[in-house]
């Protein structure tokens, strides 16, 4: 089980970071302030910290660049409030690996998290992927579900991958917007839930066990078991 | 330290310690130009004085040397006059005549052989030795001479006036005290009628003490009078500059009445000097910079108060509506879910909120990178291909160009536009986005194409000079209103639908778009005609070449 700290001197903020991730599977512990933070970072068995940047004591970029300067290699996630670039250039100029602006949904969060996780791990060079009786074939791009061919266009497929590589794991529509159409912004259109919406209809309809959940105002999951 | 919290702190600490730290004392600029006033004219005056001083006590050498000289003259005729033998009383009582009712003078006249031939009381204390080396010393040219050189006596008294070969005989100057009484004169060596004494050594001295006393009068008042001139051009200096500078105190106190609240008032330029109507002038602009910018400020944060009041209402009302009686877990899980949706759009609200207040204060990042326009309109019109695709629509793009800018705001603009044109075409019809675009054409103004465009009757998706994207759909007409007002912000063609979440934007989509655009130094524009609708971006053209052949037309991925 992966281990994660959050450094987090907001009390709502982190308590609920803190249930919300141990509730996806996680880990968890809690720091309040810089210096407490990167002293318990320091202690190591830590996969992933996730660190606000307003701290006291010790502020996030100094407790990255810190913890950099110590030899720590595991993934930071920055969380902030000020949504300048030279926020963020600095933020990962210090040595974190990605950063949130708040306000941002929980799901985000969760998925940055895990795709940092996974970025350790050496990615397998799969050429199918499969769930159920549902396959996907990457090199011909061809999907087949309980045998019969399903004819879909590239974003529907690659968007269909994208479930499947992330299976059992809540996708925001921001998240999938950016992976799919590499549109890197939270726009109010409803593009993501039409396309969801036309791809379900496309493996989903006619059988009896749907694979594509919808959460409603968290995301959307593929799930082998309903 | 590097940190938001930390750098704030240390902000405030160093502000804190500033005023903790004893103040440094600053020199008003009135004391400073008294202060230089006072110097400069002191300066003046000392060199002045030097010189008046230095000229008088010159002249009067001059004068005393002269009376040496006539005395010295007299003295010869007489000498002359002497017969042999020696007779020292026949010669006192010639030079006695000579010096007739010249107290101020000393004469003496002393032998070749050292005897003393004649001298009244001050001419007594020359020591006779020194007259006799000083007319050595001259006759000589030795070095020693310099000795005996009064600094203040003009160059052509001095022992080299007389020249070794022929001319009158050699003298020497001199200068001595008696009952302190300062006498300057000359010695000479005169020829006398007397066998075996060819010559006398004769020297004449004029009493100094007028001159003395009259150059030490000269002194002080010249003393007196720069002391108090100094004094005077100080307090003149100062009375000047505070006058010359009240200029500079109107202003002081017109900028003092310009506040938050009346950032319209302006310093007054017509009444000031040139040099301080200069600095009002800029400091007008600068006041106009600032008004706009409050303004732009004031309006967006009433405007984003005025839309967040609404949906936190129906969260509050909401959320109390559920907590007043006890619900089963479906209860609570409806009411959770439309909490988190309203807060998501709110949140996205401050976000775009944000964005327009950065774009409309220069905040965004340089927009340097070169984005190839046609493979942009592509990407988005996949992104869109859904929504389209539902209301049969067909989505195209026409064209190619390309433009300096930022590639994820130009798609996040073109976005915007696409899902407004997705949502107000007519069913089964087609949606265009045209790129238009000339190499290295410069763009014009937005209304001097306008006016282009009414003359040529050419639609705004023609080709034109400068790079344009539009974006074209059938659709219903638009009124003049929503033509002119559909890019301002929170402004919805339908208010009524506004106030439904589930089927309107935030109403800031098209702000963004027209927010974009600027940033980039273009402009957006919109225009409606026989029943198609055209809302397109001007950016500034691309001087360099264009990547891919313009004209290409390819429709988007079904």
């Amino acid at each position: 089980m992966p281990r994660i700290l959050i450094v987090e001197d907001d009390r709502t903020t982190g308590e609920y970071l803190a249930r919300g991730l141990g509730e996806a599977g996680f880990a968890v512990e809690l720091s309040v302030d810089g210096a407490d933070g990167l002293h318990r970072l320091l202690e190591g068995g830590i996969d992933l910290a996730i660190v606000d940047v307003m701290l006291p004591r010790l502020d996030g970029f100094a407790l990255v660049k810190a913890l950099r300067a110590a030899g720590v290699q595991m993934p930071v996630l920055h969380l902030t409030a000020r949504d300048a670039v030279a926020d963020r250039v600095h933020g990962l100029e210090s040595g974190a690996d990605d950063y949130l602006v708040k306000p941002f949904a929980f799901t985000e969060l969760l998925a940055r998290v895990r795709t940092l996780l996974r970025r350790g791990e050496p990615r397998a060079e799969t050429t199918r992927l499969s769930v159920a009786d549902l396959e996907l074939d990457l090199v011909r791009r061809r999907a087949v579900r309980s045998g019969r061919r399903i004819d879909l266009t590239a974003k529907e497929f690659a968007l269909l991958e994208l479930l499947l590589r992330r299976r059992g794991e809540v996708l925001p529509r921001s998240l999938i917007a950016a992976e799919v159409w590499d549109m890197n912004f939270d726009s109010d259109t409803n593009v993501v839930e039409v396309a969801i919406r036309r791809l379900r209809a496309k493996i989903d309809d006619g059988f009896e066990h749907k694979l594509i959940r919808t959460l409603r105002g968290m995301g959307y999951v593929l799930e082998a078991e309903g | 330290m590097n940190g938001e919290a930390n750098g704030g702190r240390d902000a405030a600490g160093a502000a804190g310690e500033d005023e903790r730290a004893p103040r440094r004392v600053r020199a008003s600029l009135t004391l400073r130009l008294s202060l230089l006033f006072a110097a400069a004219s002191t300066t003046v005056l000392l060199a002045l004085g030097q010189f008046m001083a230095g000229s008088v006590d010159r002249h009067f050498v001059e004068l005393d040397l002269q009376l040496a000289e006539d005395k010295l003259e007299l003295v010869r005729v007489a000498l002359a006059d002497i017969r042999p033998p020696l007779d020292l009383a026949a010669i006192d009582a010639r030079l006695a005549m000579v010096l007739q009712g010249h107290d101020d003078i000393a004469l003496r006249v002393d032998g070749p052989d050292g005897q003393l031939w004649f001298s009244n009381l001050a001419g007594a204390a020359l020591q006779p030795a020194a007259a006799s080396a000083a007319v050595m010393a001259a006759t000589t040219e030795t070095p020693g001479l310099t000795r005996w050189a009064d600094p203040a006596i003009p160059r052509e008294h001095r022992h080299g006036a007389s020249s070794p070969s022929g001319g009158p005989p050699p003298l020497a100057l001199l200068r001595w005290s008696y009952e302190g009484v300062t006498f300057r004169g000359l010695a000479r060596v005169l020829p006398t009628n007397l066998p075996g004494t060819p010559a006398a050594i004769v020297s004449v001295g004029v009493d100094t003490a007028h001159h003395e006393h009259y150059l030490a009068s000269l002194r002080r008042a010249l003393w007196g009078f720069v002391a108090t001139a100094v004094v005077a051009m100080g307090l003149l200096g100062w009375a000047a500059a505070r006058r010359g500078l009240a200029p500079l105190r109107t202003l002081g106190k017109a900028a003092e009445r310009v506040t938050a609240q009346q950032l319209d008032r302006r310093l007054p330029v017509q009444d000031l000097p040139v040099e301080v109507g200069e600095l009002a002038a800029q400091l007008n602009t600068m006041l106009a910079r600032l008004e706009a910018a409050f303004d732009r400020l004031t309006a967006l944060s009433s405007d984003l108060a005025h839309e967040m009041r609404t949906p936190v209402t129906g969260l509050i009302t909401q959320t109390q509506v559920v907590l007043a009686r006890p619900r089963d877990a479906a209860g609570y899980r409806e009411a959770l879910l439309a909490n988190a949706q309203g807060l998501e759009r709110l949140s996205r609200m401050v976000s775009d909120m944000l964005l327009l207040a950065k774009a409309e204060n220069g905040l965004l990042p340089p927009m340097a990178n070169t984005v190839p326009l046609a493979a942009l309109a592509r990407q988005v019109a996949e992104f869109h291909e859904g929504p389209a695709a539902d209301r049969g629509l067909s989505l195209e793009v026409r064209g190619d160009s390309q433009a300096p800018g930022d590639r994820g705001l130009l798609a996040r603009a073109l976005s915007n536009l696409v899902s407004n044109a997705i949502r107000h075409a007519h069913a089964g019809t087609s949606v265009t986005i045209s790129i238009s675009g000339t190499p290295g054409g410069a763009m014009g103004g937005v209304a001097v194409q306008a006016a282009a465009d009414v003359l040529s009757a050419r639609a705004p998706c023609d080709p034109r000079p400068g790079v344009r994207v539009c974006v074209r759909n059938a659709g219903d007409a638009l009124s003049d209103e929503t033509l002119a007002r559909m890019f301002d912000r929170f402004w919805r063609a339908d208010a009524a639908r506004a106030r439904d979440p589930e089927s309107a934007g935030l109403g800031l989509g098209l702000a963004l778009v027209r927010s974009i655009a600027r940033a980039h130094g273009g402009e957006a524009g919109a225009s409606h005609r026989a029943g198609t609708t055209e809302v397109w971006i001007d950016l500034p053209g691309f001087s360099g070449p264009i990547a891919s052949a313009a004209g290409s037309s390819r429709p988007a991925e079904p």
